[in-house]
């Protein structure tokens, strides 16, 4: 089957989260990627938990191995020069280079934009700065939890008596940034192929991650409103947000469960008290419209609760969605990975690793019908394919190879 | 005028709220996006926030006050059409036939009920590519289930890790759910666009929310599939239970700061002494054991800090003791004089920004991020926020204001043929 990106050429200088979940995404519609790393400049996330059972080093972690999948691995150290010059050749190779290197790393590989059209005058060079290219915080950094709080995430999500601690992960890391990265690809390369021509992208990860929080700077820029934590509601839905179910238990410890409920207009909210039983309380007048019950939200909250404490959220949730009604339970891992829905069509590829072992990969952001997407191998052991990545597609003989050796360029 | 990604690309823009992010992106990267709104009324222009505080206008309403709205459908065009009458349905085969792309939210196989599934689309227009955004899918046993936000984000595994745990789980803010479906069902047409320039193919591009979210669990699915582990929420603290000084929500004069130092790539705690000496803050942090702890606290350490449980409470009692001072040294100061000095020096240190702090924020500000857009119909500009990327030869822009209900009406239908009086024929039929 032939695949869109069949023959596309990827030089993928990134790490961590951003730039290899991009990276991985473009492999699985059919690029080439080449994933550099060296061992003088790991990649943080092969330190990172969990790790294979029983296992220690740097190919077992299941952090790095899920955002790398599919990938050639070529271990490069760019502090020498001849690793350097290589990483010139791979520029010279490549399409498309990604990396979300900070700006001081790219000026020290001396990788930025003007220098890589000098090697390959049609390049497609993507690079996420944390703060863009220019102005006065071009060299501010941080990981996915710091960016967070820098745009707006922590002070708006979370319940308005907690301190801004965001959302427990490094949240714009995963489909945010690198979503948006994969699309500015795409139209670059849409426009390559009309055009012949390449170009730069600069995915500043603070515009990009604060680019779906418009509501809320609008909302200051029109209104001089300052929003802030509201917990799980929303403006325009009652009952909205997560309620406590029976505790289930697992290896002998009881497990809080949750489900989800989202009341938009006042047919749901009928439809929602008829699965409830048409308890006397939701005939109340001060339930009746969505107004009313925005007025009185936190008793409608606690009369919910009250329904959902002493019964399964799966049974809430498959009586509701009987009904037509918005209703999820809140699931942890263990419940999306036996997901029936998430099973059915067969999201997670399960694949093996030669150290970390069968292991469940993340499937594709989106399917195609014609052109399904699919993970060709397991993540790559620190530097595995380094004479392949060499001699086939760099053209290196044997001597330069042993050379790059002596010289820990390929280190 | 810049060249285009998108300039020879018409998209059918039948988005509700799970889908109308990626014509957003599609619109702002260059593509003549056409969003259809049913003749009675879009229900997204109901939702706030609105211009003024004011949904209605006053005196003289106007049904376009939304700032929600606005967000998600500048540089579109907009036409009114219920294509489930008759003569609805054949204005919308005719604009089909000049489309590139149908964007669509419907409940999987409503569609297809009405024979426009895609299997007919491709009848009438050979090689378009339809983009389905659902809550679970185009098929399995949840397909038709009802979805909101929040049902997606509980349903993904992404909830259960966000929050206290001793509270409900919390729902990150700003519908998330429908911006990573929108992100994907972007990502999923612009892959089967490329795929069509090269091959005249088309194809059903189909989304899924809980799908496109259900990798923002981090390494939740990997522990449990590795381990056998389940994550769950670790609340303010995070994942060491202990006061660390340096990591965490810390209060300043005027709001909050996110801290992060000893991790990789940072500078040590002792620039932080430094700094907190300069400012006469450092208490007795430079003596004893408070200075031996500066010196060997980093991420390695406070990973290997189990690994001694003798050493543990002493450890313990030495960290708390500095985080009180470094909480004292946060209170003294304002959130962006800690962020900005802090990260001159390297320092981990990010503001908790509100909505105001990003309206202000002068890097935002340098790169001329922020866009302002005539609203002719209020007299006046509205503040928009940038594209998420910058391409150099194909930029996104921000080019015209969204469509009021049905404006583009006589301009798309011309170009279908329509005449003046067809179109009052249309509008009376309740066609469009």
């Amino acid at each position: 089957m032939k695949l869109p990106l069949d023959g596309l050429k990827v030089a993928d200088f990134s790490w961590f989260g951003a730039g290899p979940i991009c990276a991985e995404n473009l492999g699985r519609f059919g690029a080439t990627v080449v994933r550099v790393e060296s061992e003088a400049h790991v990649d943080g996330l092969r330190g990172v938990m969990p790790f294979a059972p029983g296992k220690t080093g740097y190919n077992v972690s299941g952090y790095f191995n899920a955002y790398n999948a599919g990938k050639l691995d070529l271990t490069l150290n760019l502090s020498t020069e001849m690793g350097k010059e290589m990483g010139r050749k791979l520029i010279a190779w490549c399409d498309v280079f990604i990396t979300n290197q900070t700006n001081r790393m790219v000026e020290r590989w001396n990788f930025g934009y003007d220098e890589l059209v000098k090697i390959n005058p049609t390049i497609i060079a993507a690079y996420q700065p944390m703060q863009g290219f220019d102005g006065p915080h071009k060299d501010f950094f941080g990981f996915g939890s710091v960016l967070n709080a820098i745009t707006g995430y922590n002070e708006l999500s979370g319940f308005p008596n907690r301190p801004p601690m965001g959302i427990g992960t490094n949240y714009p890391d995963y489909v945010i940034n690198p979503g948006h990265t994969l699309i500015a690809i795409l139209a670059a390369l849409r426009y390559r192929n009309k055009t012949g021509k390449g170009q730069c992208i600069e995915l500043a990860q603070i515009e990009s991650a604060v680019a779906p929080l418009a509501p809320a700077v609008m909302d200051y820029a029109a209104n001089g409103r300052v929003q802030t934590r509201a917990g799980n509601r929303i403006a325009h839905a009652a009952p909205h947000g997560a309620y406590r179910c029976a505790d289930n238990t697992w290896n002998d410890q009881p497990e809080d469960r949750w489900i989800a409920i989202a009341i938009f207009d006042d047919a749901q909210w009928r439809t929602l008290v008829d699965a409830m039983g048409a308890p006397a309380w939701a005939s109340d007048a001060k339930f009746a419209t969505l107004a009313a019950r925005k007025q009185h939200e936190d008793e409608l909250d606690a009369n919910i609760n009250a329904w959902t404490k002493e019964q399964r959220a799966e049974d809430v949730m498959a009586l509701l969605q009987s009904r037509g009604v918005p209703a999820g339970v809140v699931q942890n891992a263990r419940d999306v990975l036996e997901d029936a829905q998430m099973k059915a069509r067969q999201y997670y590829q399960y694949l093996d690793h030669p150290e970390a072992g069968h292991n469940a990969y993340d499937g594709a952001p989106f399917r195609l019908s014609k052109t399904p997407g699919t993970l060709r191998s397991a993540a790559p052991v620190l530097g595995q394919d380094n004479e392949y990545v060499c001699k086939e597609l760099l053209g290196m003989s044997d001597d330069e190879i042993a050379e790059a050796l002596v010289e820990q360029a390929l280190y | 005028m810049t060249d285009s990604a998108l300039d020879d690309i018409r998209v059918l823009d039948l988005a509700g709220d799970i889908g109308v992010y990626a014509t957003k992106l599609l619109a702002n990267l260059g593509a003549d996006v056409i969003r259809i709104e049913p003749p009675d009324g879009d229900p997204m222009r109901d939702i706030g926030p609105f211009w003024h505080d004011d949904p209605e206008g006053g005196a003289e309403p106007v049904a376009d006050r939304s700032l929600y709205f606005f967000n998600l459908n500048a540089n579109k065009r907009g036409i009114t059409l219920d294509f489930t009458k008759p003569d609805g349905r054949a204005l919308f085969e005719k604009l089909v036939a000049t489309a590139d792309v149908v964007v669509e939210t419907y409940t999987p196989g409503y569609l297809d009920s009405l024979g426009l599934g895609y299997e007919a689309l491709t009848k009438i227009r050979p090689g378009i590519i339809l983009t389905s955004i659902t809550g679970f899918g185009q098929d399995g046993p949840h397909a038709g289930y009802a979805w909101a936000d929040i049902v997606g984000v509980a349903m993904s595994g992404m909830m259960t890790l966000a929050g206290e745990k001793e509270d409900p789980p919390n729902m990150p803010y700003g519908y998330q759910g429908y911006i990573n479906a929108g992100i994907a069902g972007a990502g999923g047409t612009m892959m089967a666009l490329v795929h069509r320039d090269g091959t005249n193919e088309g194809q059903h591009v189909d989304v899924s929310m809980q799908e496109a979210l259900s990798i923002n669990q981090e390494t939740a699915m990997q522990t449990y599939d590795m381990t056998k582990q389940i994550r769950g929420r670790t609340g303010a603290r995070g994942i060491i239970p202990i006061d660390i000084p340096g990591i965490g929500i810390y209060d300043c004069t005027d709001g909050q700061i996110f801290a992060y130092l000893g991790t990789p790539g940072g500078a040590p705690w002792t620039v932080m002494l430094d700094w907190m000496k300069r400012e006469g803050m450092a208490e007795d942090l430079d003596e004893g054991d408070n200075l031996d702890m500066v010196k060997s606290l980093n991420l390695a350490f406070l990973t290997g800090l189990v690994r001694e449980p003798e050493k543990l409470p002493e450890r313990i009692k030495v960290l708390g003791h500095m985080h009180g001072i470094f909480s004292r040294f946060c209170a003294s100061m304002s959130k962006w004089q800690i962020y900005e000095e802090g990260q001159r020096q390297r320092l981990m240190l990010g503001i908790v920004s509100t909505p105001e702090d990003l309206a202000k924020n002068p890097q935002l500000a340098h790169r001329n991020w922020y866009r302002d857009l005539e609203h002719d119909h209020l007299g006046a500009k509205v503040r928009y926020v940038g594209p998420p990327y910058r391409l150099s030869a194909t930029p996104a822009t921000l080019r015209t204001r969204p469509p009021l209900p049905g404006e583009h009406n006589a301009a798309v239908y011309g170009e279908l043929g329509v005449t003046p009086e067809g179109l009052k024929s249309l509008t009376a039929s309740e066609a469009i």
